[in-house]
């Protein structure tokens, strides 16, 4: 018998942790979207195909979910930006908050989302420029491309930070 | 030979080309600092991301994630059999359950769903004819010998109604000549308590899959007669 649609969930756990805390860019936040990621799946259970991967399935939930809440923050940030900035002038939060975030982590946040989820997939998760394409829904072409600028713009800021 | 690019220099990296086109473009690196500089530096960041990222997958995964997961696995455990009857009857019957529960859950169905010619139902059922023309969903007689249970619109732009009977279940669709008959399920209204729905859930899943959109609201039901159904 093979095993259960949970059983084979909680065996992603770990690398969907992974990929969640590097879209997010921190664990607590990454730990919420991976929290989102296996409720949606959970709720659409029915939609995914046995024999099909499952893990390339929850990626996907996972990474329309994160896209989703970044455009919502987006929009938010729109609105509020004027308070925002002003609330953060001369605080120190944000400052405290890069310190205690890596070098890599913090060259990670600034790039655009559909680099960044490129070279998770591909260099972190270790999936086919193919399958990653699937994942994200994009061409290989352009995943490769992405992959690519990120990777470049990585290397860069690296350098700089080193 | 073809120059590479940096797109298929990462390609070639990761292992993602294979055959003539890979031994070419190995042959190409071989000779060039430059391009072996690039690569040593594509692998150096993946070595780089991996190590960074690896402690995560390695640690313990937080209760609240897998408890989400632990839950789910104890129940279906303990109702399997439940758990599954409820979710075919969820993806079997649609959303508008909300809306014909009350009539269907009358309804007990004998034989299994018989997709039939279409016939104009003004010869050959003229009674029924006249209730799917008169009367609407929100406000029937609910003993007399037909009950509509939903109208919605098919993908020809024709009103349809979802309809029952003492002996049948079935969805007529308006066109120029009249009501047609597009399918019916034998079944017989059962009074009281009984309560099974098999033929109302084919009749149901038909109206879904027939219909363009949701079914129609008491107002537009309302309209629609008041334009004849057509």
């Amino acid at each position: 018998m093979s095993p259960s649609f949970e059983q084979q969930v909680l065996d992603l756990l770990p690398r969907l942790r992974r990929f969640a805390t590097g879209l997010a860019g921190n664990a607590a936040d990454g730990d919420d979207l991976c929290q989102m990621c296996v409720e949606r799946a959970l709720a659409n259970r029915r939609k995914w195909q046995e024999g099909t991967r499952l893990d390339s399935w929850m990626y996907r939930i996972m990474r329309n979910l994160w896209i989703d809440e970044a455009r919502a923050r987006s929009r938010r940030s729109q609105t509020f930006v004027a308070e925002e900035a002003g609330l953060s002038v001369g605080g120190d939060g944000a400052q405290e908050a890069a310190v205690e975030l890596g070098n890599v982590d913090r060259a990670m946040q600034q790039l655009p989302d559909d680099q960044r989820e490129a070279v998770l997939l591909v260099m972190v998760e270790g999936y086919a420029y193919k399958e990653a394409a699937e994942i994200v829904g994009c061409p290989v072409g352009t995943l490769n491309s992405r992959l690519v600028r990120g990777r470049d713009a990585l290397l860069s800021l690296l350098e700089d930070a080193a | 030979m073809t120059p590479i690019s940096k797109e298929e220099l990462a390609a070639w990296a990761d292992g993602q080309i294979d055959g003539s086109r890979a031994d070419e473009i190995a042959d190409i690196v071989e000779a060039d600092p430059g391009l072996i500089a690039e690569v040593r530096a594509h692998y150096a960041l993946k070595d780089k991301l991996a190590a960074h990222f690896a402690p995560i997958a390695d640690a313990p995964v937080p209760d609240r994630l897998t408890a989400l997961l632990n839950k789910q696995q104890e129940a279906e455990v303990v109702d399997f059999a439940a758990a599954r009857v409820q979710r075919e009857e969820k993806r079997r019957i649609p959303r508008w359950t909300y809306f014909t529960g009350p009539a269907l859950a009358a309804t007990l169905a004998l034989a299994v769903f018989l997709p039939r010619g279409a016939e104009t139902l003004a010869d050959s059922d003229p009674a029924l004819a006249m209730a799917l023309d008169s009367q609407l969903v929100a406000d029937q007689d609910t003993g007399g010998e037909t009950r509509v249970l939903l109208s919605f619109v098919n993908d020809q732009d024709q009103y349809c109604r979802a309809f029952s009977q003492p002996e049948r279940t079935g969805i007529a669709c308006r066109d120029d000549s009249g009501w047609a008959l597009q399918l019916e399920v034998a079944g017989n209204r059962q009074p009281g308590t009984e309560f099974r729905q098999a033929g109302a859930a084919e009749i149901l899943a038909a109206a879904q899959d027939m219909a363009t959109g949701p079914a129609l609201t008491a107002e537009q039901e309302a309209a629609a007669r008041e334009a004849g159904w057509q």
